[in-house]
Order: structure tokens, then C-alpha cells, then sequence
């Protein structure tokens, strides 16, 4: 008997061993290589590196762009997330199922498409929307320029205020409703109510998902590289690229720099938001379950309907209307409506060109590698972590939350620096080091989907097993795996998704041979086909979409994200 | 102190009526307990009077001013009640002084009478040690004073309270009707009392409604509902009952199966349907009513509870710890019924109402 349980003690072990082993030498050696590159640049520490960093103007500038850009649209990200969140969760607004998927919906996108919708409507000169409003008002000029610091943190905030949605809904539905009634028994008028008790209560929510939108957009490529590059905006993500594709060891080491404020900034946010606010979170999940009561909006039921309807319509309808609408336009100048100017033949090219065929073959395989393997390693991780005490597992759990946190740009280039034989191992080149890139970024998604499902399914079920005389590998086999099943199948799309069109990695890790679909859209975008590029992205909408209804439908509603 | 009128007040969520026509008046300064199985209404009904939930219909008055009615509703910041929730609801955000205090900072009351008012009440609920703690440094039972000072503090008229004491453990609770039930004589303010435990509503209640499925069953003084029931949910639903079908006839109740009859002066005729409390049954062989044959018996310290099958009829009987043991298992003995209640017969098995 003593014999045997030190043997499952051991087989335990050496999973946790394989995959912290894994995430030691593909996570946290590059980024410790990074850290120690940007002060040992010439074999001796120094802070040379750092002192011609940010005493070059351009590079001092690309710093405040991101942090001007990415406080705004934190700032505004949680000025729209916060009354949306409400109306939607907490009020008999019409149509708040409809509202919450469009919402949520905008999170599965990838950033680049918002960009290039926005670009096609608020360019200056041509921008759809532009013209409109000017032929409508009569102006001389255009209202808009999307080549601004507005015009990014415009793109950026409508991007990115859904990761504040997700947050704030979810704390909204889960506060006890009895202690904003017990406000109002006490007298306070409903506004009342929402100042002394709702918005010091939902504080935490509100300071965590305020740091959430500004790691996001401060660790964007995507928007910044198309909208900014062309206004001469940069940011710090942009200009790492750009150092990467110079090459030279001196781009690299200025790279290296940047990449590390980046990071440091991206970590001490995630530690702030996890371990200093989410220790003061009151809203914890009570047992009960509780009935949120709804606020009735009385005689503002309508007007906040039409307005949240505006809202979903300028933000979400209008910019993929256009992605649609530019993919069948000849002539970018002109309206696709006008006679004449209607084609498919993007549409086709897009299905037939061999190049962005073998592009989409080339994504397909590597996320399908990253999904698979990423969900392998959340299942065990996460049965480690839930499932029994052994000591350390946790470790894998919080360095899969770090590498999620750290931003794909510095993922990228700490991978190019160790990855490329200096250190005995060579992946450059190769698919892998994009599969193990997308792994790093989106495995946290995987994980999160199975600890939620396994905290569900009550431990007994297993001790059933057990007492029958399974082992934990059989366990897992005969009755983990077939209850959690759907929460798997989703946590495998969930990595799935991004990596399917991930750009900003992908674009600075392809080769000739290894190009993927969001390198090959992006390359379109800027520099060949604006509606090849439109069709693509109209494509990987479809996509995005069709898998959403399949995934909710799949859990029964329980994930779509 | 004031004066609660319920006027046909029902409500309906979609097609369920959860509360169905109940009128009444709650008068100065008593203590109403809302009784009755679980999902029967009552939490419902204390929203209404509440304002967190409108009736469907009907009207509800707070000192002859009506607060829900069909053209009016007086939201529950105007109504100046007091409430304790279920969950507590003590705001994690605020400290205990913060949390007391809140009703009088919303009535704009001055900093130096707010001090003074929520020190009285603190220290009524025996907390005033506790001013400076954070609610997540409190016990439940402390909690729960917590939010009792909260609702006592702007002295209202009215005081709700639903289950607050459910959560507790039966010392603690006990301790705590005690003290809400001298608040309450104190303050000499009305207090409306949800519980769906009987001990609690018979020991603290002026009177008590019986409520089943939003249909009042019953309402009066805990010593009415438990000896004069007026239908037969009430008398299972409050204490412990046997029920045995019968014939009254003559001034007489012949009991189905049973070779023996009980006098009975009433005035309902036919068949009937007979309530006997477990403790109204006696051991007696001279004045036996009819006989019956003991199965078990069960020691409970200061009782004997026994079953006993009659006639096709199976009855418990709670009698004298002394008799325990007196006679051996399957033995026939002689019973003698102290007290009953008679109903006309019903096919419903009322008993089965109960969710
Ligand atoms: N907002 C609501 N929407 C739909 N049904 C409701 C709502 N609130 C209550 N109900 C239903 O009304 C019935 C009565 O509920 P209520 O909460 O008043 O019961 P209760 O008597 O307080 O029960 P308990 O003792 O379990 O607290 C239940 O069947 C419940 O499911
Ligand atoms: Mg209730």
C-alpha cells in the first residue's frame, strides 16, 4: 500500500516537472534573458542601453504615446463599460440579450479589423463617414481625422472597453442585491444608492478591469501599427518591431529596452490588479444563488434603449458593415452601392490565391498545435490544482497567468533572442516557435475554462472512482473527462480563436515558410489590397461568429464568449 | 407605532400567484409573524409592504396614506421602515459605525446626534466595542445585530425583519428573539416577523398568519392557532397532529376502524376529519376511549414518544417519560384523547401542499 501511493506521488510529480520544465525554458528564460540582455548589453552591467534609449527623442515619445493612449482609453473604456454593464445586467432595458452578445462579441475580434473599419470610415480625405457627415452638415472639411492621438484612442477604447464589460457584468451580477436594497430602506434615493453603496462596492471590479484595458492597450500592435504608423504615431509595440526588423544587434538591444519597461509595466499592473484589489474585493460568489432585481427604468427605458442601441450601431455594426462593404468595393473613392463598382473577386481571391491559402494552412496548423498541446497542459494543470494538494501547483498556475499578462511583443522577441540557436536550441524559422509563442499568450484562456468547470463537478464523483479501485490517470479518463468534456471543448477554441489570426507575434516571428494569416492580411492592408485584406478579415469574422453560436450551443450558453 | 392596511393585495409573477387576495390591518405596535411552508409567499408579501415589489393589484396603506396601489407607489426610501434582510445585507465597504449610521447621514441628521443616536443603538445590541470593526472582522450572529441597529437607528415605525435569525445556531438564536422582542416592547414599534419556524413565531408573535401557497389560512394569537385551527393545514402545519376519519353523529364521532366513539358537543355533522395532538393521548384503562397496540417507543428525556397502530390507524402519542418501558412491544393499551379537533372531511391531503 505505502509503496503504491508513493508511486502516484511520483507520476504527479513529473507532470508538474515536464510542464513547469516547459514554461521554465520557453517562458521564463527569455523573459529573464530579456531582463538581463537590456543591463549586461556589452557583458557587464550597464545602463548605457537605457540612458540611450530615453534620451533619444523619437523613443521618449513612443513611450508617452503609449502611456497618453492608453490611459484615455482606460479612462473612457470604464466610462462606457461601467453604464453599459449596468443597463445590460441590471435593468429592464429592451433587448439586453442582444446587447450582451454584441458587446462580448467585439473581445473575439482581432484589433487589426476595428483599425482597418475605422481607418476606411474616418480617414480624412476619403472616410465614409466623413463624407457623410460632411454632405449631410455641409462642412468644408472633414470632422474626423483618424491619423491622430484621438483617432487611436478612439479605435483602441472601442476595443478594447469590452474586456471592462466582461469584468464589471460579472461583479454586478454576482453583488447581493439586499445591500442596495437595504440602501433604500434606509432612505436613500435610488442615485443615492449607486454612490454610496454600488460604486464603493464595485470599486475593486472597477480598478481591475481599469488596469485590464490599460495593459491591453498599452501592449497593442495592431491598432497602433496601422492607424499610427501612417500619422508618424508611435508606440512602444511598433517600435520594438520596427527595432526587430533593422536587425542589427544595436536594434536589438534598443528593442530589448523597450520591451522591458513594456513588460515591467504589464507585470506590476498584473500584480497590483490580482494581489493588492483582489484581496480587497468584496464581491465574492455567495453559495445562494441570487436573484438580481432589476432596476426598472420607468419612463427611461426607451431613451436609454435607442441610446444603447446608437451606441452598439456606431461602434459595432458600422465598422464591420464597412469591413463587408469595402471587401466588394472596385474603387475605394467611390460608394460600393454606386453602378459598377460591386465585385466578388476578392472574395475569391482570398479562396483561391495559393499564397494566402497556404497562409491560412499555416495558421490552422499552429493553432491547432497550440490549442491542443495548451489544453493538454491546462487539464493536468488544472486537475493539480483542484484535485489534490501536491505541493507546487500552483507554480505552473502562476507563471500561465504571468505569460498571459505579458505582452505579445516582448513574448515575441525574447523568444527571437533564445530561440535562435545561441543557446543550443533553434526554432526560428519553424512553426514552433509560433505554436510555443501562441501557447505562452492564450493558454490562461484554456485554464481558466476548466478550474471553473472542475470547481463545479463536486470531488465525491471522483471518490466514487476511486473507492472502485481507479488510479488518477484513469480517473481523469473515465470521469473527469467526460463531465468537464464541453468545458474542454471550449477552453480549446478559446486558445483556438486568437491564435487562428494572431498578428503581432506572428509578425515578427514568420519566415517565407511559416507565414500566417494574420501576417499575410495585415501585409495587404498595408501595403498591396485594402479589400483582399477586407475580405480576409470579413472571413475570419465569419469564422469568429459561426464559432461563437457552435461553442455557446456546444456548453449550453455557458461560454461564448 | 403605526397602523399597516393591507387592502386584497395580490401578486403574481407571470402566471403563479404568490400572494392571493390577503387583507388585513396590522395594528400599533404589534408583532405580525408572516408563517408557512417554503416559496409560500412571505418573503413577497414583506417586499410589498416593503416597496420592493408593486402588488399586482390591490392597495396597500401605512397610516391611512396609501403606499402601493394601482395609480400610487411610494418608493421604499419614503416609507421610513426599518428592515432586516435575510443575507444580513451589512455593507462590507463600511465599518459598524458607518453602517449604523447610514440612515441618519441619507435624513441629513448633524454629526454630534448621529454619534449619540448610533452609540445608544450599538450598545442596545450590545456591539458598542465593535464600532471601529470592518463587518468581514464580525461574527454572523454580530453581523446580524449589525444590521438590526441599522434598521432600529432612524426609529421607524415599522420594523421588517425576514428569517433573521436562520442563520444562526440555536443558542444564539434563542438569545436573539429575546432581545428583538424586547427591542420591540421598548420601542413599542410594529414589527412584521418572517420565519417558517414554528417555536419561533408561537414564542415572539401578538399574532400570527398562517400562510400556504398565498392563501392566508389563518390569523390569530399563537394560542388560537394551536388550539383552535381553523382547517386542517393550519393543524398540521402548527405542532404535531394525527389525523383519523370519522362520522359525528348524535353528539357522537364514530372513528373509522376504531371500536369506540369520542363525545363531541360541536356542530359539525357527517364525515369528519378528527385531529388529536400527539400529547392530548393518554394511557388510561378505565377511561379509554378505544385501545391500541403499541409498536415502539422512544426515550426522549423528559417524554415518551410512542407509535401506536389503531384500527388500520397509525397515531403518536407523547406522554409521560415515566411510562417508558411500562409495558412490552406490541402490548394493546388503553387511550384516552384529552382534546381534539374536528373538521369536515377533506380528499385534499393537505399535507402534501407543503413544498
Ligand atoms: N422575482 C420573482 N420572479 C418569479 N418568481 C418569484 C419571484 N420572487 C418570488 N418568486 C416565487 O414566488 C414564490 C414565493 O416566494 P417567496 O420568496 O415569497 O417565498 P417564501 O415564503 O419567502 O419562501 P422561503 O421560506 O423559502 O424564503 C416562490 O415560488 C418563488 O419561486
Ligand atoms: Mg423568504
Amino acid at each position: 500500500m505505502e509503496n503504491k501511493k508513493k508511486f502516484y506521488f511520483d507520476v504527479k510529480w513529473l507532470f508538474i516537472i515536464a510542464i513547469v520544465g516547459f514554461l521554465l525554458v520557453f517562458q521564463v528564460f527569455p523573459l529573464v534573458y530579456l531582463l538581463i540582455r537590456a543591463f549586461f548589453a556589452e557583458g557587464s552591467f550597464s545602463l548605457d542601453a537605457f540612458t540611450r534609449i530615453y534620451s533619444t527623442s523619437m523613443n521618449w515619445s513612443c513611450v508617452l504615446n503609449t502611456l497618453i493612449t492608453a490611459s484615455l482609453s482606460m479612462v473612457f473604456g470604464v466610462l462606457i463599460a461601467f453604464p453599459l454593464a449596468f443597463l445590460v445586467g441590471r435593468t429592464n432595458l429592451y433587448g439586453r440579450k442582444l446587447f450582451r452578445t454584441l458587446f462580448l462579441m467585439t473581445y473575439m475580434v482581432p484589433p487589426y479589423v476595428g483599425a482597418m473599419a475605422w481607418l476606411r470610415l474616418l480617414n480624412p480625405k476619403v472616410g465614409t463617414l466623413n463624407v457623410f457627415l460632411e454632405s449631410i452638415f455641409g462642412l468644408s472639411e472633414a470632422p474626423f481625422d483618424i491619423y491622430s492621438i484621438g483617432g487611436l484612442v478612439w479605435v483602441l477604447t472601442t476595443f478594447y472597453y469590452p474586456y471592462a464589460f466582461i469584468t464589471l457584468s460579472r461583479a454586478m451580477e454576482n453583488m447581493d442585491p439586499s445591500l442596495e436594497e437595504a440602501s433604500r430602506i434606509s432612505g436613500a434615493s435610488p442615485v443615492k444608492m449607486l454612490f454610496t453603496v454600488t460604486l464603493p462596492l464595485m470599486l475593486p471590479s472597477i480598478a481591475s478591469s481599469a488596469l485590464l484595458v490599460f495593459v491591453a492597450a498599452a501592449s497593442c500592435y495592431g491598432i497602433p501599427s496601422i492607424i499610427g504608423a501612417p500619422a508618424k504615431i508611435y508606440t512602444i509595440t511598433t517600435r520594438i518591431v520596427d527595432y526587430v526588423y533593422v536587425g542589427s544587434a544595436e536594434g536589438l538591444t534598443d528593442a530589448t529596452v523597450l520591451a522591458v519597461f513594456l513588460m515591467v509595466l504589464a507585470l506590476v499592473i498584473l500584480f497590483i490588479s490580482n494581489f493588492v484589489i483582489g484581496k480587497r474585493d468584496y464581491i465574492t460568489i455567495s453559495g445562494k444563488s441570487v436573484r438580481p432585481n432589476t432596476v426598472d427604468l420607468g419612463k427611461w427605458r426607451i431613451p436609454l434603449t435607442i441610446l444603447t442601441g446608437l451606441f452598439a450601431v456606431v461602434v459595432i455594426v458600422i465598422p464591420f458593415a464597412s469591413v463587408f462593404a469595402t471587401s466588394f468595393t472596385v474603387n475605394m473613392g467611390k460608394s460600393v452601392f454606386e453602378e459598377g463598382n460591386f465585385t466578388i473577386k476578392y472574395w475569391e481571391t482570398i479562396f483561391s490565391r495559393n499564397s494566402i491559402v497556404k497562409s491560412a494552412g499555416n495558421s490552422l496548423i499552429s493553432s491547432v498545435w497550440a490549442a491542443s498541446l495548451g489544453m493538454i497542459v491546462c487539464i493536468i494543470m488544472a486537475y493539480l490544482l483542484k484535485r489534490t494538494n501536491v505541493r507546487g501547483r500552483s507554480i505552473p498556475d502562476f507563471l500561465i497567468t504571468v505569460g498571459s499578462g505579458t505582452p505579445s511583443v516582448v513574448i515575441a522577441l525574447s523568444l527571437i533572442m533564445t530561440m535562435s540557436g545561441r543557446f543550443g536550441i533553434n526554432i526560428y524559422n519553424t512553426i514552433w516557435i509560433m505554436v510555443i509563442a501562441y501557447m505562452i499568450k492564450y493558454m490562461l484562456m484554456g485554464m481558466r475554462s476548466v478550474v471553473s468547470a472542475l470547481s463545479r463537478v463536486s470531488p465525491s464523483l471522483e471518490e466514487a472512482a476511486q473507492v472502485s479501485g481507479a488510479g488518477w490517470l484513469r480517473r481523469l479518463k473515465d470521469v473527469v473527462f467526460p463531465l468537464i468534456g464541453p468545458s474542454v471543448v471550449a477552453g480549446w477554441f478559446l486558445i483556438f480563436m486568437p491564435c487562428f489570426y494572431e498578428l503581432t507575434m506572428s509578425n515578427m516571428l514568420y519566415s517565407d515558410k511559416t507565414k500566417s494569416l494574420g501576417v499575410d492580411l495585415f501585409l495587404y492592408q498595408t501595403y498591396h489590397s485594402q479589400q483582399t485584406a477586407a475580405a480576409l478579415a470579413g472571413a475570419i469574422l465569419i469564422l469568429v461568429a459561426v464559432l461563437n453560436i457552435v461553442l455557446s450551443k456546444l456548453t449550453k450558453g455557458k461560454f461564448s464568449i | 407605532m403605526s397602523v399597516i392596511t393591507l387592502d386584497h393585495v395580490t401578486k403574481k409573477f407571470g402566471d403563479s400567484v404568490v400572494v392571493n387576495d390577503i387583507s388585513d390591518e396590522f395594528r400599533d405596535g404589534e408583532f405580525i409573524t408572516l408563517l408557512g411552508p417554503s416559496g409560500c409567499g412571505k418573503t413577497t408579501m414583506l417586499r410589498m409592504i416593503a416597496g420592493f415589489e408593486k402588488p399586482t393589484s390591490g392597495e396597500i396603506r401605512i397610516d391611512g396614506k396609501v403606499v402601493s396601489s394601482a395609480d400610487t407607489f411610494v418608493p421604499p426610501e419614503k416609507r421610513e421602515l426599518g428592515m432586516v434582510f435575510q443575507s444580513y445585507a451589512v455593507w462590507p465597504h463600511l465599518n459598524v459605525f458607518a453602517n449604523v449610521a447610514y440612515p441618519l447621514k441619507i435624513r441629513k441628521v448633524p454629526k454630534a446626534e448621529i454619534k449619540e443616536k448610533v452609540e445608544k443603538v450599538l450598545e442596545a445590541v450590545h456591539l458598542s466595542q465593535y464600532a471601529k470593526r470592518m463587518p468581514s472582522e464580525l461574527s454572523g450572529g454580530q453581523q446580524q445585530r449589525v444590521a438590526l441597529a441599522r434598521a432600529l437607528v432612524a426609529e421607524p415605525k415599522v420594523l421588517l425583519l425576514d428569517e433573521p435569525l436562520s442563520n444562526l445556531d440555536a443558542k444564539l438564536r434563542e438569545r436573539m428573539r429575546f432581545e428583538i422582542k424586547e427591542i420591540q416592547a421598548r420601542l413599542g414599534i410594529n414589527v412584521v416577523y418572517v420565519t417558517h419556524d414554528q417555536g419561533e413565531a408561537m414564542t415572539m408573535s401578538d399574532r400570527v398568519f398562517v400562510i400556504n401557497s398565498g392563501v392566508l389560512q389563518q390569523v390569530g394569537t399563537p394560542v388560537e392557532i394551536y388550539r383552535k385551527p381553523e382547517n386542517q393545514f393550519v393543524a398540521d402545519f402548527v405542532g404535531k397532529v394525527n389525523f383519523l376519519k370519522g362520522v359525528s353523529e348524535n353528539g357522537k364521532i364514530k372513528l373509522d376502524g376504531i371500536d369506540g366513539t369520542l363525545d363531541y358537543s360541536g356542530e359539525i355533522t357527517g364525515a369528519v376529519d378528527v385531529a388529536v395532538r400527539p400529547e392530548n393521548i393518554r394511557i388510561s384503562e378505565e377511561n379509554a376511549h378505544f385501545r391500541g397496540k403499541l409498536l415502539s417507543e422512544y426515550f426522549t428525556g423528559d417524554t415518551n414518544d410512542c407509535r401506536i397502530t389503531a384500527g388500520g390507524n397509525e397515531l403518536r402519542m407523547i406522554t409521560d417519560a415515566a411510562t417508558y418501558k411500562h409495558f412490552s412491544d406490541s402490548e394493546t393499551i388503553g387511550l384516552y384523547i384529552t382534546d381534539f379537533i374536528v373538521f369536515p372531511a377533506s380528499d385534499s391531503d393537505f399535507r402534501k401542499i407543503m413544498t
